[in-house]
């Protein structure tokens, strides 16, 4: 059995990148993705833009196959490799590809549990019962966070008394603390205020150099604030994926000019 | 940028800013125009208006700098909108230092028409017109994004600075024999000076239209190329 993904959890933390090639995905007999190639480099932050239904959220969740769950949708061409594996094959075990690939969700939603539970459930369904393992990867991963110093003294508390933005940075510690590889993000900031916002997007700048990061955002600001690269989709399409700053001074393609200056339909 | 924002407010204030930029490259033109015409016409009275209307060049550069921030904090402009905003802020910098250099040829002309006629001024006209036509060539490069008539004004400058030359060994070889003329024969030598400037001052805007049209920064080029061996 593949298992990209089959490495110790010992084993020292580095981003994988992701090769997207020809990839058709289909909603029953509509394409949603239609003949999507693009290369995600690893230890960077990959921005997704685009308007609402251009389908950079479809393929985000086509990364950690969390479309899978959705009756009727299958993907028709192509495919998707994740450290040089193909995760579409028969022979990969999803469980372990959302343990290497994780997912930070637009609301944040932690589970109804203590904030120390909440880090180290991940670590618990992989069997892991060693208390003194399990503290240092709450410990570590919620300073990884930027939450510990906000946290230590009241670990056993209920997450759902921490603020919008203290979730999210939870969301993404619980992430983290299975050792991902790639970490996706749809929309993670859309909930929260600018101090938040900010405290997330300086955690990704942060984190960077451990992960592979893609990030889903409707905001050109954070796509330009947060990204090393951009990718921009149009009904299905990849318009244009480049370096974001040449993207956000000198796109190539009209389309992507029309629509990051604000001059779409 | 032929479709319309969406934001309608945002074209409103994009146009009004390039329509400042060209108001005060308008303004700037004229006093130079008049600078000049003040010294070859010896005419006091216009090198006093070229000094009294330089100030409402400089309020100009200060609404174009204020507008400019405005819409980078409102609307976070981006690509050609970014480059157009930027290039504008540096555009009004650039013109206020041209018309600064109109007032530098008006005050030597006051001071040249206080004495008697001065053959040697008609050597400024040819060095004048070269710079003017650079101007012209560098606000319509602006106005139109066109990066190659832009790009193309770094050689053109090089024959100003030829003449320039030309004109300053000229009338160092005067000053010589300058019959009690030397104080404005160097006061004209400042007057070439400034002429010389502008051109340069046009290159720069030309090398930001290019940056406006293309998004290519041509800056310090000569500095980048590699050293030859002969």
């Amino acid at each position: 059995m593949h298992d990209i993904l089959n490495r110790p959890a010992t084993e020292p933390q580095t981003g994988s990148s992701i090769i997207v090639e020809d990839l058709v995905f289909c909603y029953g007999s509509s394409p949603a993705l239609k003949n999507i190639s693009l290369e995600i480099p690893a230890n960077g932050v990959t921005a997704f833009i685009g308007p609402s239904g251009c389908g950079k959220s479809t393929l985000l969740r086509c990364i950690n196959r969390m479309n899978d769950e959705i009756p009727g949708t299958r993907i028709t061409h192509g495919s998707i490799h994740v450290g040089g594996i193909d995760i579409y094959q028969k022979s990969v075990d999803v469980v372990k590809l959302r343990r290497d690939v994780g997912m930070v969700f637009q609301k944040s939603n932690p589970f109804p549990r203590s904030i120390y539970e909440n880090v180290a459930y991940g670590l618990r369904l992989r069997g892991e019962t060693n208390k003194s393992i399990l503290d240092q990867a709450v410990q570590e991963s919620l300073q990884a966070a930027a939450l510990w110093d906000e946290v230590k003294d009241r670990l056993q508390e209920s997450a759902l008394g921490l603020s919008g933005g203290q979730q999210q940075r939870l969301c993404i510690a619980r992430t983290i603390a299975v050792k991902p590889l790639i970490v996706l993000m749809d929309e993670p900031c859309s909930a929260l205020d600018p101090i938040a916002t900010s405290k997330v997007e300086e955690l990704i700048w942060n984190l960077k150099e451990d992960y592979t990061f893609v990030i889903v955002t409707h905001s050109m600001a954070q796509a330009a604030r947060v990204s090393d690269k951009t990718a921009f989709f149009y009904m299905g399409e990849l318009i244009e994926s480049g370096d974001t700053g040449k993207l956000f001074t000198n796109p190539t393609h009209k389309k992507t000019e029309d629509y990051i200056s604000g001059r779409f339909g | 940028m032929n479709n319309q924002h969406i934001f309608r407010d945002f074209d409103k204030v994009m146009e009004a800013l390039k329509g400042d930029v060209l108001l005060m490259a308008s303004l700037t033109r004229q006093n130079l125009e008049r600078a000049m015409r003040s010294l070859l016409e010896r005419d006091i009275d216009l090198a006093r208006t070229v000094i009294a209307d330089d100030s409402d060049v400089d309020d100009l550069e200060r609404k174009i700098d204020q507008s400019g921030m405005e819409i980078l904090v409102r609307f976070h402009p981006v690509a050609s909108d970014l480059r157009l905003v930027i290039t504008s802020m540096k555009m009004a910098h650039n013109l206020e230092r041209i018309s600064d250099h109109a007032v530098n040829i008006a005050k030597r002309s006051k001071k040249i028409c206080k004495a008697s006629p001065l053959e040697e001024a008609a050597l400024t006209e040819p060095l004048y017109s070269l710079a003017d036509k650079l101007l012209r060539d560098a606000l319509m490069a602006y106005t139109d994004a066109n990066s190659e008539l832009g790009e193309g004004l770094k050689l053109r400058d090089k024959e100003l600075d030829r003449l320039h030359k030309q004109m300053i060994a000229s009338l160092s070889a005067r000053l010589e024999d300058s019959n009690g003329r030397s104080e404005n024969l160097l006061h004209l030598i400042f007057v070439a000076r400034s002429i010389e400037r502008i051109g340069d001052l046009a290159v720069n805007i030309g090398e930001d239209a290019v940056f406006l049209g293309e998004a290519r920064d041509i800056r310090h080029e000569h500095r980048k190329q590699p050293p030859t061996i002969e």
